[in-house]
């Protein structure tokens, strides 16, 4: 039988050179195929610094990650190739239009010709963009701009899906479009990781979520399983609140 | 792994058509860059060469020494000498006061009496040396001419006028001479017939011959064409540092290379896309300089630029000298960590090298410390090698070692890139 588990983390640790803390203290855990992980948690709780280290963005201070049976350290390149990423800012060339950006990228992933080129039509077509694909990214609103940067994550069909804060500043039109084609992914096989401030969408979404805070992991489970073990809580908010502090963050 | 790098190339061309500012500056300040220097530095070397330095010249002699001295400027191409101010003869008076207003860079006053002052003495030698009369009547050779000189004045310009006044002076007064030999001597031979004739007052017994020390075919003349349109041209090829780094520090400010890192794609590869890009426009940018020089510059009246006799020797070069600029502009990029340091190290590290390398100022008039240092300029390098093509015929063979030190250096420069991105990868 195989690993259940798409990615194990053992004592993943990320101290940044001259930090006093580290962003990453030692956590700890596995994620299940086809499932969508929600990593949450406030400003500089270390959800982009995990998620880089996933990806391969920078190593790691200490610690072991297996991605689908594959050392992170020794097998990047094979790891590369199997996941995408939509990370939390922008990451498109503004003179460039949708296609330009999405044909470079799908480039990028090994795509090419007809096929690059159907699967771009596909979900600019699908994400409501095709009457804006000539147009360079620039001139497009913020919810297009995250559609799009979407897209540059999954055309080539990623076995696993990073989500950083994927919705942060659209409109609910937008971000339901974008959660509707998320679960479509998921359906056809797809693991999704994706990180949040927006607890409501996190609760609906994901199958399974961590909470983390400084760095540390605080609780894990099914939405529905953190709700009724934190007495008091009612939705995910109020365990996220509960467990990470009702101060402001910086 | 082709169409990934063709894909990085076509991103780059697009990215770079449309950067309007980014053009500009890559095609339309150089081409300006070449017509104004040019254009300046013509009128510079026409106002030595061609109309020749302004000098205003006073014969209180009126013999043989102020006359001939002034025969002799008026027919110097150096100098551009009349004896006449505002359709006045000139006296002194006029001249200093022309001198000190700047209507004349140099003043030349010969004394009353000059020539007889020197025949007195060249008599009394002559009559020592044939007579045996006693050397005491001899007065000392005390012409004194007077040289006026505007403080605006050159130093070079000024050598240039007072060593060809010696050498007029010192003709004229062996002519004096020997002259004054020749009768002297006639006098003492009865015979006339066997008496010395003065013919050699008309041999030329030294001559000179100028000739530029050039293989090329054609007859190159080195002008301020020949030597702003190579030297310029380097000087804008390595200017896309400038547009290269800022590319790269727009991946990274806008977010895209956070994406690039995390993708299947060697970062050399991404890296190479920008290269080919970049060596096609630095190739471009030197077609566009060569058509000024050939075409444009001889419609405003200047002369046209010469290539030489190797079409493949400028093709190697102008290669080298493009990945040379590419790498140093990617190692920029690299090193920078925002837009305005990429823009303050780009230019003032080009403008550094420039100088160093001789653009602005040829390095054989730099002194020796300079020109040590200038030696390890790779704008250097580029432009001893196109002198070699343009000036002095050379071929390919001849700027192999140019083109060999151009490439080492890319390949140091990408080096460092590699090394300085994946430490700062490393956080």
């Amino acid at each position: 039988m195989s690993n259940p588990f798409i990615i194990e983390i053992q004592h993943l640790t990320k101290t940044f050179k001259h930090a006093a803390e580290p962003a990453v203290d030692n956590i700890s855990f596995s994620i299940n195929r086809n499932e969508i992980f929600g990593l949450l948690g406030p400003n500089g709780a270390g959800k982009t610094t995990t998620i880089s280290i996933l990806c391969g963005l920078f190593p790691p201070s200490s610690g072991t990650v297996s991605i689908d049976g594959k050392d992170l350290h020794s097998e990047l390149s094979d790891i590369k190739n199997m996941v995408g990423i939509v990370p939390q800012d922008i990451a498109l060339y503004p003179t460039l239009t949708a296609r330009e950006n999405l044909s470079f990228y799908g480039s990028m992933y090994g795509l090419y010709g007809k096929n690059l080129k159907d699967k771009i039509e596909t979900w600019l077509e699908k994400l409501g963009l095709i009457d804006a694909a000539k147009r360079q990214v620039s001139t497009y609103s913020g919810g297009m701009k995250r559609r799009v940067n979407l897209i540059a994550g999954i055309l080539h069909q990623p076995k696993i899906l990073f989500l950083d804060e994927p919705t942060v500043g659209v409109d609910v039109q937008s971000r339901n479009v974008i959660i509707e084609h998320l679960k479509e992914i998921n359906a056809r096989g797809t693991t999704i990781i994706y990180s949040s401030h927006h607890m409501e969408e996190a609760e609906n979404f994901c199958t399974r979520v961590s909470i983390i805070d400084k760095g540390r992991i605080l609780t894990q489970g099914t939405p529905a399983e953190l709700i009724r073990d934190n007495a008091g809580s009612t939705n995910l908010e109020n365990v996220f609140l509960n467990l990470t502090n009702r101060k402001p963050r910086d | 792994m082709l169409h990934k790098l063709l894909a990085t190339v076509k991103k780059e061309l697009l990215l770079l058509l449309r950067d309007k500012v980014g053009l500009s500056v890559l095609f339309i300040m150089p081409v300006a860059l070449i017509i104004v220097m040019t254009l300046i530095q013509d009128s510079a070397f026409k106002s030595i060469n061609e109309k020749g330095i302004p000098v205003v010249f006073v014969n209180n002699d009126q013999d043989s020494l102020g006359n001939q001295i002034l025969q002799g400027l008026m027919t110097n191409e150096l100098c551009y000498t009349t004896d006449s101010i505002n359709g006045k003869p000139a006296n002194s008076e006029l001249a200093q006061k022309a001198v000190s207003e700047g209507k004349f860079l140099v003043g030349i006053i010969i004394p009353k009496g000059a020539t007889a002052a020197i025949r007195k003495n060249v008599t009394a030698l002559v009559n020592e040396t044939i007579n045996g009369e006693a050397a005491s009547s001899i007065l000392p050779d005390s012409v004194e001419i007077t040289i006026l000189i505007d403080p605006v004045a050159k130093k070079s310009f000024l050598n240039a006028v007072t060593s060809n006044l010696r050498e007029f002076i010192s003709e004229v007064k062996t002519k004096i001479m020997f002259q004054t030999f020749s009768e002297q001597v006639a006098e003492l031979i009865p015979d006339k017939e066997q008496a010395p004739k003065n013919s050699y007052q008309k041999s030329q017994i030294i001559q000179y011959k100028e000739i530029y020390a050039s293989n090329a075919t054609e007859k190159i003349v080195p002008n301020a064409v020949q030597h702003n349109v190579p030297a310029w041209t380097i000087f804008a090829m390595f200017f896309i540092a400038i547009p290269l780094s800022n590319s790269i520090l727009k991946e990274k400010t806008e977010g895209s290379v956070f994406r690039l890192h995390t993708m299947p794609t060697p970062y050399l590869l991404l890296v190479n896309g920008k290269i080919i890009v970049y060596v096609l426009v630095c190739l471009i940018q030197f077609l566009l300089m060569l058509a000024v020089g050939k075409f444009l510059l001889p419609q405003m009246g200047l002369p046209a630029l010469v290539l030489g006799n190797s079409m493949m020797g400028i093709f190697v070069l102008t290669l080298a000298t493009s990945f040379a600029a590419t790498g140093f502009g990617v190692t920029v990029g690299t090193l920078a960590t925002t837009d305005h340091q990429a823009a303050i190290m780009g230019s003032l590290s080009i403008l550094l090298l420039s100088a160093l390398g001789g653009i602005w100022v040829p390095s054989y008039v730099m002194p020796e410390v300079m020109r040590n240092i200038s030696s390890f300029s790779p704008l250097n390098w580029s432009l001893e090698g196109f002198y070699k093509l343009f000036l002095r015929g050379g071929g390919v063979a001849d700027i192999l070692p140019e083109a060999g030190k151009l490439m080492v250096f890319f390949f140091a420069t990408m080096a460092i890139s590699y090394f300085v991105n994946r430490k700062k990868r490393t956080v």
